[in-house]
């Protein structure tokens, strides 16, 4: 089987062009800037380290990932809770609109949130909360929530109806039955949403480049690439410490839970 | 017991939240940019009623038409060389040994969750014409009058910027599709083997098939995706040369940010809103089968 071989070697070469920017990344990052552009694909011949040092000074990763720590959180801590209790409603309560609602949610599925960005750039003028970190928050819930509500509803209707009528019987009413019976229930839902927001939220773009654009509120993306403006292509030596600075976090992130980071990616695609 | 817990008030608090919160940022903003693209605004202020002529006057750029040409290039690229490569990768990635088919997913997902900034600034060091990744490469096979500068010249500068876009993703579809693979029911495949069915033929008959649900998931992410094509356009070239790699997205935030051609640029975005419905639409019509069970 020579074709099936050639596949292979294909294939292999390709998992490895997955990984090579990866290397080339923090071998570049660790270039002086002559360096960078003579020996662009081997390991430094010295070691520049103070090239992290001038990113630190020129670059404020601090603050940027701050921001997009708060950005992610938010939309996550928001969108979890609001839309778990409107997947509950949907999907257990009685409410002649029901039907209505789950279709109206789903709506949200087709309109990429890039296409309003202009009228929420107005949005967030005219309520006052440009120049807060709810500017981007908020418009990342309300284009998060139409796949939460529809994964939580999935699971929440797979539920048995018997679970609240033990609570019924008890005494308890509604907000501790949610809160104490059904949220602990829904947890491995809530953990899948929350990697799927993480990832959206914490690489997005096109948004915070607008609603994001004041120095104070830059999230990593938007300050990166106005960093990456800044340095133009002189020193790529920078550029690449940079990155991988930007990148580290994702990718301990990734490295620690790849298994569940990689369910919890694929299990729209199962779920439906 | 379902009585008991739907009282006016609880549906109120349990469904009010998160439709104000919908309805306010995902619904409503559609509104205001219906009815600015009707008008002269420069972001600011309301300069008057205008009619259609933001209408007229975006179409009649021809930057409007370069980066709808563009846009459905990046569409087309993603579903007819996207798409069928990582159904080849999910079944390659399925083929093998536990231990390689670790290394595969793990290394297929990783440019999926880095940030599309870092992506495309790694993707123009090796674009670079003079010591750049793929000049190398072909200087060093003898290639040299292939090289070029990839990213400002006319003709490779938006297939160069798709191929960045179509290798970061082709791995998180590869594995979108595997994991539908491995719902399948081992016993199906064990019919086909007993029948002397080539792995071709297994793949095809078998797999595919079985496998429209995930397909058209996969399908309708990669082309709402490429529709809204717009952060890799912006760190790789900035549009140029030019306007040549404009896409619709990029053409609007163009008009409307650096220009503040509001009304303009909302008529941009209602113009492409109808194509985004319009495409949902009938990929729902056609696409859409009956749900496979086993």
């Amino acid at each position: 089987m020579k074709a099936s071989y050639v596949l292979r070697v294909f294939w292999i070469v390709m998992g490895c062009t997955f990984l090579f920017p990866f290397y080339w990344m923090i071998s570049t990052s660790l270039k002086s800037r002559s360096e960078a552009y003579e020996n662009q694909f081997g390991l430094p011949s010295t070691w520049e380290w103070q090239n992290y040092s001038e990113v630190l000074s020129k670059y404020d990763f601090l603050l940027y990932f701050k921001n997009s720590l708060i950005y992610t959180g938010g939309t996550i801590a928001i969108t979890l809770l609001v839309g778990t209790m409107l997947a509950y409603c949907l999907s257990r309560m009685s409410w002649k609109w029901n039907g209505m609602m789950l279709f109206y949610v789903s709506l949200g599925l087709i309109v990429p949130i890039e296409v309003v960005v202009i009228p929420l750039f107005q949005l967030v003028k005219s309520l006052h909360i440009n120049d807060t970190h709810f500017a981007l928050i908020l418009p990342y819930t309300g284009f998060s929530l139409a796949a939460c509500v529809l994964m939580l509803y999935a699971f929440l209707r797979s539920l048995p109806k018997e679970l609240e009528e033990a609570a019924c019987i008890d005494g308890t009413n509604v907000y501790q039955a949610f809160f104490r019976i059904i949220l602990p229930i829904v947890m491995p839902a809530l953990m899948t949403q929350t990697v799927l927001i993480f990832m959206r939220v914490w690489n997005e773009f096109p948004l915070a480049f607008i609603l994001g654009a004041r120095d104070q509120f830059r999230p990593l993306t938007v300050g990166l690439h106005s960093f990456f403006v800044s340095v133009g292509v002189s020193h790529w030596g920078l550029i690449g410490a940079a990155m991988l600075m930007t990148s580290l976090p994702t990718m301990m992130i990734y490295m620690i839970g790849n298994e569940k980071i990689e369910n919890a990616l694929t299990a729209g695609a199962i779920l439906k | 017991m379902n009585k008991y817990f739907s009282t006016r008030l609880s549906i109120t608090v349990f469904a009010a939240p998160a439709l104000i919160l919908f309805t306010l940022f995902c619904v409503y903003p559609l509104l205001p940019q219906l009815w600015m693209s009707f008008h002269n605004h420069n972001g600011f202020q309301n300069l008057g009623f205008v009619g259609l002529n933001n209408y007229w006057s975006v179409m009649q750029q021809s930057s409007f038409w370069v980066a709808h040409k563009n846009t459905y290039l990046i569409v087309g690229m993603s579903l007819l060389i996207g798409l069928p490569l990582s159904m080849i990768l999910a079944l390659f990635i399925d083929s093998q040994t536990p231990r390689l088919r670790r290394f595969f997913k793990t290394a297929a997902m990783f440019p999926a969750i880095l940030s599309v900034i870092v992506i495309s600034q790694i993707w123009v060091a090796f674009y670079e014409p003079n010591w750049g990744l793929f000049n190398t490469i072909l200087r060093a096979v003898g290639l040299d009058n292939l090289t070029r500068s990839w990213l400002t010249n006319s003709n490779t500068v938006m297939v160069s910027i798709g191929l960045t876009f179509l290798w970061q993703y082709i791995g998180l579809n590869a594995i979108l599709l595997y994991t539908g693979i491995k719902t399948i029911p081992k016993n199906y495949y064990e019919a086909a083997l007993i029948d002397g069915a080539t792995p071709f033929q297994v793949s095809t008959r078998i797999t595919i098939p079985l496998l429209q649900d995930v397909i058209k998931y996969v399908l309708i992410l990669s082309t709402l995706g490429s529709m809204a094509f717009y952060a890799h356009v912006r760190v790789m070239t900035a549009g140029g040369p030019g306007d040549l790699s404009r896409t619709v997205i990029y053409q609007m935030y163009y008009t409307a940010f650096d220009t503040s051609q509001f009304g303009k640029g909302t008529a941009i975005a209602v113009i492409f809103v109808v194509q985004c419905l319009l495409i949902s639409f009938l990929i729902q019509r056609f696409v859409a089968r009956e749900k496979v069970e086993f």
